[in-house]
Parts: structure tokens; sequence; C-alpha cells
């Protein structure tokens, strides 16, 4: 039984009253809400409400009690926005899923959990020519980073069975965010050998889209002069309305 | 407890002395001479009530968000003024936040903010020696920043403020050089903040400027047009655009979900 169920069990007993099982393990409804006393009346009308908001909690007080019990505690489905078509996305998807020259197969994986080993990252950033940075601010910058969408390439050779992967990290961006408001655009990079094909922008868009459905409409970046034209494409505007990015000069 | 609880606050909330300039004046403002008063300086996000900072959007005539609809009369129009809960949620998220308050009598009541010293009793000089400790709750909330930050590389700086009337006193300044020591503290020295052509000198009088590395800002701003075909992702009103959410496309190949 999950634990946080359990800590509903222990509720005081004034709550709920004394339980009683029928042969069959079902709960006896005539206790849960007794009759005559005032007291119990008003008790028994506030318990109705918890009982509504979640329905699933007898649910568990049975299938804990009866043995050989199969029935599934699901939680309750996330709400979905008013309006449009829930274009809900999933945490990981292919999206290349392609044969290479000598019959191994490789899957483009885009996954938006954020589980990305630094040291990879490091040798991917080396890649493509960035500036090295300590590893410990790196982590500490994926690890707070609002959102962390990765690509990675699986290949599997040619006739083996799925214990024969090749699983490599070749694309990244990440944001930052109030959760309310603004985010800002950082690092995105994708493996030199995987540009071209529409990697970079798939990483993005996602981003994008993620932000947007949680209603964070400030999106920025700062983009190299190199890929501003990248970034137009994918519908941002370089210093839109006069608002430009400023940056902080130490004082020595 | 109430000891304590002063103390927690006094901790918290610095005592900083804001002061008119006799430097240049600006056209449309007249000169304050001399008008030096108390604010308090805190750090502590707590201390921010969402309704007040609400009505300090309000009174600076900002907006959360970088393209707002604006009146008539030029003022940021309510609705894109955020609602409360969303302050508390971007406070929440911030990884520095600063608030200054003052003790509302100190508030210069005209709208143009002209102010001579008041005539000293004996009462007002005993307050500008001992200045009395001012809390979040009797104090007036007249400044703010913030910054969001990755706690490892980089940060930026949102909604620097000051109500109109204590403005050009050093307190914008305060908080923002604040800020950065509070960054820089934490060994973040990338501090970038998006701002609009009329705060430009500001932040450059702060110690910012453009990016050394020449980078160019940019923010998303496609947003739907009448003849827009393409609004199966749908939209977002955010200030006065409707900015398009990029649709889930299929990608040139076959994809698929993957089932893990």
């Amino acid at each position: 039984m999950p634990s946080r169920y359990l800590l509903a069990v222990a509720a005081p007993s004034s709550l709920f009253p004394a339980l009683s099982f029928d042969s069959h393990g079902q709960l006896s409804n005539q206790t849960l809400f007794p009759r005559g006393s005032g007291q119990g009346f008003v008790r028994a009308s506030r318990n109705l409400k918890v009982y509504r908001l979640k329905a699933n909690f007898w649910d568990t007080i049975r299938s804990g009690f009866l043995k050989n019990n199969t029935t599934q505690i699901v939680d309750p489905p996330p709400t979905l926005e008013e309006g449009e078509e829930a274009q809900k996305l999933p945490e990981e998807f292919v999206l290349i899923e392609r044969t290479l020259p000598d019959g191994a197969t490789e899957e483009i994986l885009f996954s938006s959990g954020g589980d990305v080993d630094v040291y990879d990252l490091q040798s991917l950033c080396d890649k493509v020519g960035w500036p090295r940075r300590p590893l410990s601010k790196l982590a500490a910058a994926l690890k707070n980073s609002y959102m962390v969408a990765t690509l990675h390439a699986i290949q599997k050779s040619p006739g083996s069975s799925d214990g024969n992967e090749q699983k490599k990290l070749i694309g990244m961006a990440r944001a930052t965010s109030d959760h309310a408001f603004n985010a800002t655009i950082w690092d995105v990079l994708v493996d030199p050998s995987y540009q071209g094909q529409g990697l970079g922008k798939a990483l993005v868009e996602n981003l994008i889209r993620a932000l947007l459905q949680r209603d964070i409409g400030n999106i920025s970046l700062f983009a190299d002069s190199k890929v501003v034209e990248f970034y137009q494409n994918l519908g941002f505007e370089a210093d839109p309305e006069g608002i430009k990015g400023m940056f902080w000069y130490p004082k020595y | 407890m109430a000891a304590s609880v002063r103390f927690c606050f006094s901790k918290a909330m610095e005592l900083r002395w804001a002061t008119t300039k006799t430097a240049k004046n600006i056209p449309n403002k007249p000169a304050r001479v001399g008008l030096s008063i108390p604010v308090y300086l805190s750090t502590n996000p707590s201390h921010v009530n969402p309704g007040s900072l609400r009505d300090l959007f309000v009174s600076c005539n900002r907006s959360c968000h970088a393209f707002p609809r604006i009146g008539p009369d030029g003022r940021v129009e309510e609705g894109d003024i955020a609602g409360v809960d969303k302050l508390r949620v971007a406070l929440d998220h911030s990884s520095v936040v600063v608030s200054v308050f003052c003790e509302p009598r100190d508030l210069p009541v005209d709208g143009d903010g002209i102010e001579e010293q008041r005539a000293s009793s004996v009462g007002d000089l005993m307050r500008r020696v001992v200045p009395p400790a001012v809390t979040p709750y009797s104090g007036q909330l007249v400044g703010f920043g913030r910054a969001v930050s990755d706690n490892g590389l980089t940060a930026s700086i949102y909604d620097v403020m000051v109500v109109p009337p204590l403005q050009r006193m050093g307190i914008g300044r305060m908080i923002v050089q604040r800020i950065v020591r509070i960054l820089t503290g934490k060994d973040i020295y990338d501090i970038a903040a998006l701002c609009s052509d009329d705060d430009r000198l500001f932040f450059e009088a702060c110690g910012f400027g453009d990016d050394i590395l020449g980078s160019t800002t940019m923010m998303y701003t496609r947003a739907i047009t009448g003849s827009s075909t393409d609004g199966s992702g749908g939209f977002r009103r955010v200030g006065r655009k409707l900015l398009l959410v990029p649709t889930f496309k299929e990608f040139h190949s076959q994809s698929r979900i993957r089932n893990s």
C-alpha cells in the first residue's frame, strides 16, 4: 500500500466510526453514516465530502484487507486543460527510426525527463566546440532547470535482441523559468554528425510547447550571431520592440 | 515571542538611507532637494505579500508580460498585471527576491514628489537618528526586484521597480546591486537582465552592458494572424499577443510512442 494512504488510515478515530465488515469483506454502510445522534449526522455529511474527493480511498482499504485482491489503485487522472484538445506531450518518444547501411537500426529518442549524464554532456559540448565549464556547476544548472530536453541515439546491431543497445547523447536544450511568466532557453546543442535533420528544431519546439502549455509566455534566449536565422525560423524575433538583454560586467 | 519575531525581521531587513541627488535634472521632473528617508531592504521572499506586489506593479505601471496591452492613457491594462496566485508562484521559484519598504508616513504625498525637509520636531529628529523598525506588515512595499537562476551557471533579473515618488533616489540601484551580490556570492557571474529602451540607462548605471560575446537577444513572438492556418496546436494569450503553440508534428520518418 502506498505510504500516503497509510497516513489517511491513521486519522483520528473520531472522524471514522468503527468499521464493520460483512462476510465478503465489504464495508458495511450502516456504520459509515450513523443516524440518530446529531453529532454523528454532522460528522457523516462532512465525511461524505471527503469520500467524494477521494473516491478510491475505500478501494485501498478494501484492497489491503482482501487477500489476492487484484484491484488496481489508480491515481485520479490529471485534470486536462479546458478547451483545446490536450495534445499532452509524453515524456519520452521516438522522433526518428531508421535503418543504417550496415543493417543496424537507429532510433532518435526525445526525452524531457531531464536524465542527463554530466560527463556525456561535457563531451557533447566539446564536440560542438564550446568552452569547458566546471562539472559541478553544470550538474547544478541541469538540476535546477525548469526543463531539460535531450536527444539520444539508440543503435541496435542487426539481428540482436534488446540486450545489445548503444545509447548516445546527441542533443540537449534546457530552459530556466520562474514557473509563472518568464523562461530563458540556454544551451541548445546537437552533435555535429546529427545536425541538419531538424533535431535542433524539434528540441526547441518541444520546449516552447511545454512552456506555453503552462502559460509561461515570456520565452527568451541569447543567440550567437550564427544561429539568429535558425531561431527566426522557429518564431523568435531579435530585440522585439526594443527589448534587449544586458549583462553584468564585474568591476575591478 | 514578539521580541524574537522582531529580531528575525531586523536581521533580514536592513536599514538604508535613500537620498535625492542634487545632480542632473530630468526635463519633466522637478528637482527635489535634500530629501532623505529611511528604507528597509529585505532579501527574504516571504516578506513580500503578493497583493502588495500587485499594487506595486500598478503604481509603477509595469506588467509581468513583456508585451502588455496598454490603454489610451498609457497605463498597462488591468488584465495584464498578473494575478496574485501567479505572483506567488513566481516568487516561490525565484532564486533571489529583494524588497524595499518604507514607513507610510515617509512616502511623499505629492504626485510629482516635491517635498521639502519637514520642520523638525524633537520627534522627527529622534526618528532620523534611530528610525523605528519597520516590518513587512507595517511598512509599505516601495521597491522590488528578483532573479531567476539555475543556481549553477546563469541568472536573469526581472521586475525591478520602485514607486514613482521615490525614484531617482538610488533605491533601484540598491536593489540591483544586492541581487548581483547575492548571485556572485553563489558563484554565478553570467547575469542577464531583459530591459526595454526606458530601462537601458538605469541598467547601464548599475554596471550592465551589451553582451561581451555579442549575442542577440531574441524572444518568441510567433503569433496567430488572421490568415494563419496552423492553429491546431493551440495558442496562448500572453499580454497583447496570441502566441502560437508549436504543433506536435509527426517526424518525416516514422515515429511512435515508446512504451517504457
